[in-house]
């Protein structure tokens, strides 16, 4: 029947019988070829295979890459990796786990060690994987269970490449640390992961991840009956991670890190010309190696509950009242709005009053007549009330957000907080309550709502320096295979421009000299022989202080209501190669505490130039720090 | 178009052999996938219950692929299709995921998995798409852009998930069906050609990491912690069933579970196993004459539309067989892509029982349509 009839259009059923007739014949060659197949599996080599079955001792072996080394700008190592030992059974036939653990434990008697499982034993045995009894055990239990062997069927010690942090505490904060993969990363990783494989927890660590994770290799192995192995049966060898190669400078990172000696706080060190980060530290701060083979649940629970939280990066993720250092930003509104000229002078005689409350200088009995580089240099409350009264909050608002407050930075670390400039239809919106003037007050001189992380700090005084530019603050140079060839280059990138008059500028330059500089000066712990240190103090009060004198002075008792110690500066004041911004917490004045700190890492980015240079002419271009 | 009309020579030539040899499967396929939860005593988590409800869902599907004239069906392609289209868009986004693969709409108690529908509606769109532009020429290039775009759209997104098995498999069996309509020869070498310059040109420009990350984001399986201990544990089950099998429930490799992935990729593992070279042979044979029987629909419709429907449903079953067979025999690398109607697995029984439902229709109304 199917001949007589035919399609009004299109091809016409006897041109498909011939195709089909083809599609037929390969689709039986198909066939007859895994017919052949299984026809040579189970009778040709069935007996052989049947063997294999009856005591299949196949077994599967990870073998873990080393994850790519981290480096400073001259290419000194910041995290590097180290052997672990771990203590592993290949299950044999009839595996009963306890009875190992029983073996083990009277074996580690015999030289009094104690025998610390890392986890309970998995409920459900993999027959092909090997088990993990105890990880990161010293070199003691490795020498027990080497010679003990024979008594331990099955059981070995595998060594696996864990993380090593070379200045754990510097670098915590920027790197982050690993462990061991869990559940969620498993389910919502590309597929490429195990259990037991290494990833970034966070920081750089997590960021960088499949860069620096490599690629696990593995190991066929065929056991005997006592899970020894007797044969391997092929290896595939991992592949390690990329390197990476920071902008920071190691020497700087630690020497930023020292100078905290014991206070809470950050400081964060950039070239304004392009966005490095040359030092970025957080105090406290915590051992990253600790997470490495997972980290004791005590230890876990002191970090987390520690009220200074070391976990966190203070240099992005602690917000702060910028305080005077607020008032670079509140000079600049005001000159370019033409609200005041350079001459203009406020009377200051300690005290700004409006609606029946009195807003105090820092200094008691006022500074006299004051103009704006006076105002600057010795940091008078009084002048910048007046002067951010006349602009109003938004105005003031609009120019910290050219200089890149209240927004991120976009720097490649993972928490990064936006700060807060606060406005009018942001307090509406928030609080359901206008504005009231008194607040304006607070805000001119970085006090009230105002929230900046440290880094945005660095950034608003880098871009000063450096004639207006914001650039994206960047830890990341490059990375690299471990050939040595570039993988992928992290260019400077612009993200913004503060445009402001060049005589702004200027007049803000100088003010900024003035302050380190000039007598009188607040930042005067800050001036270095060469005079060329540009910077604002900022003295940041951590709870409203009560009117009452009396009060006030009971409640400075308690350490962590002290004011927070700001400085932030940059250096030379001609073409400035660096910038610094310092908090120290519930520290004091920013010049007492916080301007000392900032000296010392200009000093040593000055020294280390001065190093890098004679060595480049004595040794032709050979990098320092190598 | 009247959706369904009551005529009972629906029933009289209904096409029992076809019906009685997927139904047939089933029911080895149950049978197998209850080894598979044996060895596991109380633990088990008792699939083959929930692979019966699975064969139960498929037959009500199956029914109503059958009884609904496959022209209406047809009809309606583009609907489906969209519809699919759409569901694997919002896997892309809020899918179910596990294993580290993003393919399954979770409705609580259960997971669907829209590509493997997809495989049947990728067929009925293009047979439509071919039934609307007749010729009685070959086809040439340009005449089969659309359905090339038909074709790239659910590949990219299953191959998203990852899938690349599946996205594989959408691409080969929609290739077969255009060959099987005619293309102009000419059309055939340039797109050889292209895609053969194609391919190591693209290869080409990327960067080294870069190939090494897409080979192993293409084929997750290819990890070497994966395929090769699949692969031998495969062999060393299949070659130790021998002639006659070690008996049903007696396979160590399955009972000990050295067997991977044996209720879903490896079920013809554990089968031939337990019932060695004979039970396998009994399977093809079964395997081949479904085939066979497919051939003959679409050589016997009535219509272009139901010849092109039929083969490009045959097609989807004998790929997936070969692919599968080979992958677990060792000859071909491991995909991921089930055996029909008896791998375990809800989206993909229910998809294939529509797909045959699809084929009896077509079978019977060769006997209902007049010219």
């Amino acid at each position: 029947m199917e001949a007589k009839g035919s399609f009004r259009d299109g091809p016409q059923p006897a041109e498909f019988r011939s195709r089909l007739r083809l599609v037929l014949a390969i689709a039986c060659l198909a066939v007859l070829t895994l017919t052949a197949r299984l026809w040579y599996l189970q009778v040709i080599r069935g007996e052989e295979l049947k063997h294999r079955s009856e005591n299949n001792a196949v077994r599967l072996r990870a073998v873990q890459p080393l994850r790519g080394l981290i480096m400073d700008r001259h290419g000194e190592v910041l995290v590097d990796n180290r052997a672990s030992f771990d203590v592993l059974v290949m299950p044999a036939r009839d595996f009963q786990p306890q009875t190992i653990v029983q073996k083990v434990q009277e074996i580690y008697k015999t030289k009094s060690l104690e025998f610390a499982p890392d986890q309970p034993l998995p409920a459900a045995i993999k027959t092909h994987l090997p088990v993990r009894l105890e990880k990161n055990v010293d070199l003691d239990k490795v020498a027990l269970i080497e010679t003990n062997s024979i008594d331990l069927p099955g059981v070995y010690i595998g060594v696996t490449p864990v993380r090593l942090y070379v200045d754990g505490e510097v670098i915590a904060p920027i790197v982050g640390y690993t462990g061991e993969v869990s559940k969620d990363e498993l389910d919502y990783g590309k597929g490429d992961l195990l259990p037991g494989d290494i990833t970034g927890k966070t920081g750089l660590e997590k960021i960088l991840d499949p860069y620096i994770r490599g690629r696990r290799g593995n190991e066929l192995i065929e056991v005997n009956a006592f899970g020894r192995v007797i044969k391997n049966l092929g290896r595939i060898d991992p592949v390690s991670g990329a390197d990476v190669v920071l902008t920071i400078d190691a020497n700087l990172q630690r020497v930023s890190w020292e100078a905290f000696a014991g206070l809470a706080g950050a400081a964060v060190a950039m070239d304004p010309r392009d966005g490095s980060i040359l030092a970025m530290v957080s105090a406290p701060s915590f051992d990253p190696n600790l997470f490495n083979s997972g980290i004791a649940r005590d230890q876990w629970n002191q970090l987390q509950n520690n009220p200074l939280k070391p976990l966190s990066n203070r240099v992005i993720s602690g917000q702060y009242p910028p305080g005077s250092t607020y008032k670079m930003i509140v000079a600049a509104a005001a000159l370019e709005e033409g609200i005041i000229t350079p001459e203009t002078k406020v009377h200051c005689n300690g005290t700004f009053v409006l609606g029946g409350r009195a807003y105090r200088c820092w200094k008691k009995h006022g500074h006299g007549p004051v103009n704006l580089h006076r105002a600057l240099v010795e940091s008078c409350d009084v002048y910048f009330y007046t002067v951010g009264r006349m602009l109003g909050v938004d105005k003031i608002a609009q120019y910290a957000e050219k200089f890149g407050l209240g927004g991120l930075t976009g720097i490649e670390l993972p928490h990064e907080k936006r700060g807060l400039v606060p406005t009018k239809d942001w307090k509406l919106a928030r609080m359901k309550e206008p504005w009231q003037q008194g607040e304006t007050i607070s805000i001119s001189i970085g006090q009230g709502f105002n929230l900046t992380t440290p880094l945005q700090l660095a950034q608003a005084y880098s871009a000063l320096a450096n004639g207006g530019t914001r650039w994206r603050p960047r830890l990341v140079q490059k990375v690299i295979s471990p050939e040595g060839t570039v993988l992928k280059e992290f260019l400077p990138e612009k993200t913004g421009e503060v445009l402001l008059s060049q005589k702004t500028m200027t007049l803000l330059g100088q003010a900024l000299w003035g302050v380190v500089n000039e007598p009188g000066g607040t930042g005067a712990a800050a001036r270095r022989c060469d005079a060329d240190v540009c910077g604002k103090t900022g003295t940041s009060q951590v709870i409203g202080l009560p009117q009452n004198e009396k009060a006030r002075r009971s409640m400075k008792m308690a350490d962590f209501h002290k004011d927070h110690a700001l400085f932030v500066c940059y250096a030379p004041m001609k073409n400035p190669e660096i910038a610094v911004a310092v908090i120290a917490e519930n520290a004091g004045g920013g010049g007492a505490v916080a301007a000392p700190i900032a000296r010392k890492i200009l000093d040593a980015y000055f020294e280390g130039k001065k190093q890098q240079q004679a060595a480049s002419l004595a040794g032709k271009g050979a990098p320092a720090g190598t | 178009m009247v959706f369904f009309k009551y005529d009972r020579r629906i029933f009289q030539n209904f096409d029992w052999t076809l019906f009685a040899l997927v139904l047939c499967l089933c029911a080895i396929g149950v049978v197998n996938v209850y080894s598979t939860d044996f060895g596991l005593g109380e633990n088990a988590p008792q699939l083959y219950l929930k692979q019966i409800q699975w064969v139960i869902i498929g037959l009500l599907l199956m029914a109503v692929t059958f009884l609904i004239d496959y022209r209406a069906i047809a009809q309606a392609a583009y609907v489906i299709y969209g519809l699919l289209l759409a569901s694997l868009v919002y896997v892309a986004f809020f899918g179910h995921v596990a294993n580290g693969a993003q393919r399954w709409i979770s409705f609580g108690f259960f997971l669907l998995q829209p590509s493997e529908f997809m495989k049947v509606a990728l067929i009925v769109v293009l047979a439509r798409y071919f039934d609307d532009h007749k010729s009685r020429e070959p086809y040439l290039l340009r005449e089969i852009f659309i359905p090339f775009v038909l074709v790239l759209l659910p590949c990219v997104l299953i191959i998203r998930q990852p899938d690349l098995g599946t996205a594989l498999l959408l691409f080969i069996v929609a290739v077969s069906m255009v060959l099987f309509i005619g293309v102009h020869w000419k059309s055939i070498a340039i797109a050889a050609a292209s895609a053969l310059v194609m391919i190591p040109l693209a290869w080409m420009l990327l960067k080294d990491y870069q190939k090494e990350r897409l080979l192993i984001f293409l084929s997750p399986e290819s990890d070497p912690l994966g395929s090769g201990y699949h692969i031998i544990q495969s062999m060393i089950a299949i070659g130790s069933g021998g002639l006659l099998g070690k008996g049903y429930l007696q396979g160590s490799q399955t009972q000990l579970k050295f067997l991977p992935e044996q209720q879903t990729d490896f079920v013809f593992s554990v089968f031939a196993e337990e019932w060695g070279f004979v039970g396998g042979v009994a399977l093809m044979f079964i395997f081949v004459s479904i085939l066979v029987l497919g051939f003959r629909i679409a050589l016997h419709s009535r219509d272009l539309l139901g010849t092109i429907l039929a083969f490009g449903v045959t097609a989807l079953i004998g790929w997936e067989i070969i692919i599968n067979m080979g992958m677990v025999l060792g000859m071909l690398p491991v995909v991921g892509i089930p055996l029909p109607f008896l791998s375990y697995g809800g989206s993909a029984m229910a998809s294939m029982l529509a797909a045959v439902g699809l084929l009896m229709n077509i079978s019977v109304r060769r006997f209902i349509l007049q010219h």
